[in-house]
């Protein structure tokens, strides 16, 4: 606990657990620091961000563009979730 | 977006499918490996676009994930270049068009004069011909303020001129000069005198000292109005009169009108020449020839081509030969009167600056072929005429 807290006296990265992510309404998500795709199809997008799962839920997903550290999620989003 | 998209165009870009294996795992791989993938699509028709050189580089990370690509569709330039790799010609074709025009570019080809009112753009034109500056010619050899410095001082008329070259458009601004107005010197001693001979009807002096009177009869050039005026003191002094002198007035006018008359009428024949004008050489378009006869008018007509305001160095020049034929006729009796009436008119319009005409007597002789008309005007007029006094 020591240890963490002199590592990480604020918190901060209990608060940034994703990098930087930017959600227009529930239509576009852009992630910056995204590191894999780990599931993929209409309903679901599952992706890697800074070591944590992020899964996307919604209808008609789609990813509109893949870099090595970022990724567009567009469709019509339900849900944002932030796994383990 | 759209430059997104013509960039894409420029660089080519592979739609490609992903088959078998793993798709989240290849895409993974892919966008790790630098690539950038976009309009991707899920299982179970995986698939993305990628630049065209990148494509060839996801292959490893296709192994890698067990999946199989194949290329549906290729868009923008390198493919379109691409079928032309086995066509030299057209290469040589685009090299020769492009080394064309960066030559035609660095040459002028189009000037437009602005701002000329009463000097004709053509006089400019053929001044600036003249100094260096025509169709055809090099633009790094045109001096434009040294031009224009020379064509100033060759009209004086000009009071600013500046030459503006821009790609291969010389723009010609000119400013033309404002006419001084002519400044009646009113300071110079001077008397009134008779411009003409008759009787006045009403005298309004507003400096001078008047020697006649309403109803007096004057000839031309008698004093009217004098320029010395005396002081109660003894004294006198030379002063600018000025005065509003009416009198009644006789004119006379004669005029002659011949009856027999000529005139020139178009008998219908034409010939027409054409040139196409093209960057300053003069290409025929038809094969007519000037008429040799005399009994030809010419006129001639250029007509510009301009593309978006711009003056294109393509115009087509027509001239239009019309031949005529001389018919003679007659005056009748009344059209010779009506023409010397309307002559009369204007010699008293053109001797008389003011006035009005109070009565007319006219009188009509007929000598053989022509019409002598006599016409004696009695005219209201302002005779009132400076005559400056000269002092040694």
């Amino acid at each position: 606990m020591t240890l963490r807290k002199r590592r990480d006296p604020f918190g901060f990265s209990e608060l940034n657990l994703v990098g930087h992510m930017e959600i227009n309404g529930n239509r576009e998500a852009v992630v910056d620091g995204c590191s894999g795709v780990l599931e993929y199809n209409s309903q679901t997008v599952r992706i890697v961000a800074r070591g944590r799962t992020v899964r996307f839920t919604g209808r008609g997903l789609t990813i509109r563009c893949l870099t090595a550290d970022a990724l567009v999620v567009a469709g019509f989003i339900t849900s944002i979730e932030f796994l383990n | 977006m759209l430059s997104l998209n013509l960039t894409r165009w420029v660089i080519g870009s592979v739609r490609f499918s992903v088959i078998g294996g793993s798709p989240e795992r290849f895409f993974s791989l892919s966008a790790r490996s630098g690539a950038y993938l976009w309009d991707i699509a899920g299982a179970p028709d995986a698939g993305a676009c990628v630049a065209a050189r990148r494509y060839r580089y996801l292959r490893k990370n296709a192994r890698r994930s067990g999946c199989r690509l194949r290329v549906r569709e290729r868009h923008g330039l390198p493919f379109l270049l691409a079928g032309t790799r086995h066509h030299p010609g057209m290469w040589a074709g685009a090299a020769a068009f492009l080394a064309v025009l960066y030559v035609l570019s660095m040459q002028v080809w189009c000037i437009r004069i602005a701002g000329c009112e009463t000097v004709p753009p053509a006089k400019i034109e053929a001044a600036l011909a003249a100094g260096g500056l025509s169709q055809g010619v090099w633009r790094k050899n045109i001096a434009p303020e040294k031009l224009a410095q020379q064509i100033l001082l060759q009209f004086p008329e000009l009071r600013w001129m500046s030459i503006n070259p821009r790609g291969s458009v010389a723009e010609v601004e000119v400013r033309e000069k404002t006419e001084k107005p002519q400044i009646a010197d009113q300071q110079a001693a001077c008397n009134i005198k008779a411009a003409a001979t008759g009787q006045i009807l009403s005298i309004y002096v507003s400096a001078g000292t008047p020697v006649v009177r309403k109803g007096d009869a004057v000839v031309a050039g008698q004093l009217l109005v004098s320029g010395v005026t005396a002081d109660p003191a003894g004294g006198s002094a030379l002063v600018h009169a000025s005065a509003q002198i009416m009198a009644e007035t006789v004119r006379d006018v004669t005029v002659k009108i011949g009856l027999n008359r000529r005139r020139y009428e178009l008998t219908g024949r034409a010939v027409v020449r054409r040139n196409l004008d093209l960057m300053g050489a003069v290409i025929p378009l038809t094969l007519q020839t000037q008429p040799k006869e005399d009994n030809y008018e010419m006129s001639c007509e250029k007509a510009d081509v301009s593309l978006f305001g711009t003056m294109l160095p393509v115009g087509i020049y027509t001239e239009r030969w019309e031949e005529t034929r001389p018919v003679d006729y007659v005056l009748t009796r009344e059209q010779a009167l009506a023409m010397a009436k309307e002559e009369i008119k204007s010699q008293v319009l053109d001797r008389m600056e003011s006035g009005t005409v109070l009565s007319e007597t006219d009188d009509e002789k007929w000598s053989g072929g022509t019409l002598i008309y006599s016409a004696s005007l009695n005219c209201r007029e302002n005779i009132a005429e400076e005559s400056e006094i000269f002092i040694k």
